[in-house]
């Protein structure tokens, strides 16, 4: 029996153009639906506007269908959302990290976990259906992976260093359907959020505020050095265990046995 | 001429000039005992005994002196009665508070001193880090087991919430760490949030977002997700971190498995995010076995602006000003001279390893280990070792 997936779709834009297109993050999530294959039946869902040209740049993924719950710009999208997933039921939901739109706050995939009774996995790179549930490679920093699992029914952001999405298909755009339901509006963002353009902020430089005002100038105009371990002119295999003992000492290696 | 001569020599025993009784310091000096014999040790490093002035000065510089011993052990901040408490609660991977740590903890702070509040910090059971340093009042350690639970540190964060109750709750804005428990504490409590906050003070917490085009300005909300950098670390004087007693954290039905971290192709994620990274440049020939170093290190592959330039490595993997500005944890660098552009493509490294024949150059000032060899013969000899020390001989 195919797991039902539902994968929920944004509007992006273009960090130059500023012209609207599919969401990085969402794309992404999109190809780790498609590469489930024939084991997964996807639903695409995006609440807002049907005309949004951007929705075309998913169905040129090989999106059958999106479903598009209908709301006017502006509104909180999550009473519709969670009204029709509460409906459906879908076992897994797909979904990216944030909005690249308007405040992202990011807080949509908890809401809806909350709301739906569901397990939630924050910033996934891989995804994998297991006899259990769901098995999936988490993205940490440092290019770092952990692997977790959650039983069904779950939630899962999907992050930016998940598989990049498959090329645009004009033809596949022209096969795919959007299918459109109405649903009551949902209420306005609360509005007592001031924007205004960003404004680039220089990195910080190495703080020295504690010992003597030598000690600040030095630390500010000083070239940054080294410890210093100096060999000069070791025999091949000794700079090779010196090297590899730094690393071990250092924690950068794990000791032999461990892996 | 003559009269001058006179008159020194008659002051310097009697010291008697005029009716006033002059002072001669230095004859004082040698007639008196030494005060503290202890001081005239011989200094270790150089073996020659130094010369304390202070010490044979005497007894009226004593008080002084343990004055100043006392002024030196710092006094610690204490708050009685917090107006409000702040909780912060840091990510502390690997249990060590990072740079993004300190800066959450400085935000909570910057809003415990306007409020004249005391921060409170959310920390597992048996911590080591200093938090006296990190300008902590109070310390409520949570009974935790080990390993990613996202679900009970969300429990346990409840219960700190429930105890506590405190003015705002502050976490680290990271993918899976304080991002990810605030968001899911705020979902629990239904509460909005305020997101990648990269400017804040007390009346004004600026969120980034539209992709990094605008701020969000809001007053800020109990729960603060704060961004790298937005605020400077706490410094100054040492704190309490009193240590409250441990919180027990309440049952919470665990939906999400922990299967631990996994082995990954290093050269599979950018070179930005790299952890570990083996460069090469000009000084290396023998390209086999560089890539065959690295790989039995286990490290991603870097080069210098020449091995890019010369085709030996693809352009993303050039390290430097117009290439990529790394920050891994180690940076072994086999043959680069250091040039300036490369030395500031690597300023954020923790710890640098060099190998290189010149021994006046940039990068062996640089490194923390320097080794100055042919990296030929010394590329094959570690890719040996490392495998042997894997795999046994």
């Amino acid at each position: 029996m195919a797991l039902e997936v539902a994968v929920l779709l944004s509007v992006g834009r273009h960090p130059a153009s500023l012209r609207g297109r599919a969401a990085a993050a969402d794309a992404r999530a999109v190809e780790l639906a498609l590469r489930l294959g024939s084991r997964a039946l996807i639903r695409a869902l995006h609440a807002g506007d049907p005309a949004e040209p951007a929705l075309q740049d998913y169905l040129g993924m090989g999106l059958e269908t999106i479903t598009v719950l209908r709301q006017p710009a502006g509104c909180d999208v999550l009473p519709a959302l969670a009204a029709h997933l509460a409906f459906s039921r879908p076992q897994l939901i797909l979904t990216g990290v944030a909005a690249e739109t308007g405040p992202g706050s990011g807080m949509l995939p908890y809401l809806l976990a909350d709301a739906l009774g569901a397990a939630l996995l924050a910033n996934i790179a891989e995804l994998a259906i297991t006899g259990a549930g769901i098995g999936a490679l988490q993205a940490l920093p440092r290019g770092r992976r952990r692997s977790v699992s959650a039983a069904l029914p779950t939630l899962a952001t999907v992050s930016l260093a998940s598989p990049a999405p498959r090329p645009w298909a004009f033809a596949r755009a022209r096969r795919g359907r959007i299918e459109v339901i109405d649903l009551p509006p949902g209420p306005p963002v609360a509005g007592d959020v001031r924007e205004q353009p960003a404004r680039p902020k220089p990195r910080r430089l190495k703080l020295a505020t504690a010992g003597s005002a030598a000690d600040r100038l030095r630390a500010a105009t000083e070239i940054q050095a080294g410890r210093g371990r100096l060999l000069v002119d070791p025999a091949p295999e000794e700079a090779a265990a010196a090297i590899y003992d730094y690393l071990l000492e250092e924690g950068i290696l794990s000791p032999p046995g461990k892996s | 001429m003559s009269r001058l001569r006179i008159e020194r020599r008659r002051s310097s025993p009697a010291s008697v000039e005029g009716g006033r009784i002059r002072r001669d310091p230095r004859a004082e000096r040698q007639s008196a005992p030494p005060s503290e014999p202890a001081r005239s040790e011989p200094n270790p490093a150089s073996g020659r005994i130094r010369r304390d002035p202070r010490a044979a000065r005497g007894p009226q510089r004593a008080a002084t002196q343990s004055e100043r011993t006392v002024a030196a052990t710092p006094p610690r901040i204490q708050v009685e009665n917090p107006a409000c408490l702040i909780l912060a609660v840091p990510d502390l991977d690997d249990g060590r508070l990072s740079s993004h740590d300190r800066d959450l903890l400085g935000a909570a702070r910057l809003l415990a001193d306007t409020a004249k509040g005391a921060v409170a910090v959310l920390v597992p059971a048996g911590c080591p880090e200093d938090f006296a340093a990190a300008g902590v009042d109070r310390l409520l350690p949570a009974s935790l087991a080990p390993g990613y639970a996202p679900e009970a540190m969300t429990g346990a964060v409840l219960a700190a919430i429930a105890r506590l109750e405190p003015r705002h709750i502050l976490f680290a804005e990271t993918p899976t760490g304080g991002g990810d428990i605030g968001r899911r504490v705020a979902a629990a409590l239904k509460e909005t949030t305020a997101h990648r906050v990269v400017r804040l003070s007390a009346e004004e917490a600026a969120s980034r977002d539209q992709g990094g085009r605008s701020d969000f300005l809001r007053r800020p909300p109990r729960i603060l997700l704060i961004a790298a950098e937005a605020t400077d670390p706490p410094a100054g004087a040492l704190r309490e971190a009193r240590p409250l007693a441990i919180m027990e954290v309440p049952a919470t039905p665990l939906r999400i498995a922990d299967g631990g971290l996994v082995a990954t192709d290093p050269n599979a994620v950018p070179l930005a995010e790299a952890d570990f990274i083996v460069s090469a440049g000009n000084g290396v020939t023998d390209w086999a076995a560089f890539h065959d170093a690295a790989a039995a290190l286990g490290a991603a592959e870097g080069g210098s602006r020449v091995a890019c330039d010369a085709g030996h490595l693809p352009r993303a993997r050039q390290v430097g000003a117009s290439g990529t500005l790394v920050e891994p944890r180690c940076y072994l660098a086999f043959g680069i001279a250091g040039a300036p552009q490369h030395l500031q493509g690597i300023q954020r490294c923790q710890r640098v390893v060099a190998v290189n024949t010149d021994l006046h150059a940039d990068m062996v000032k640089r490194a923390d280990l320097a080794i100055i060899a042919d990296a030929q013969a010394v590329m094959p000899a570690l890719s040996k070792l490392a495998r042997e020390k894997r795999h046994g001989p």
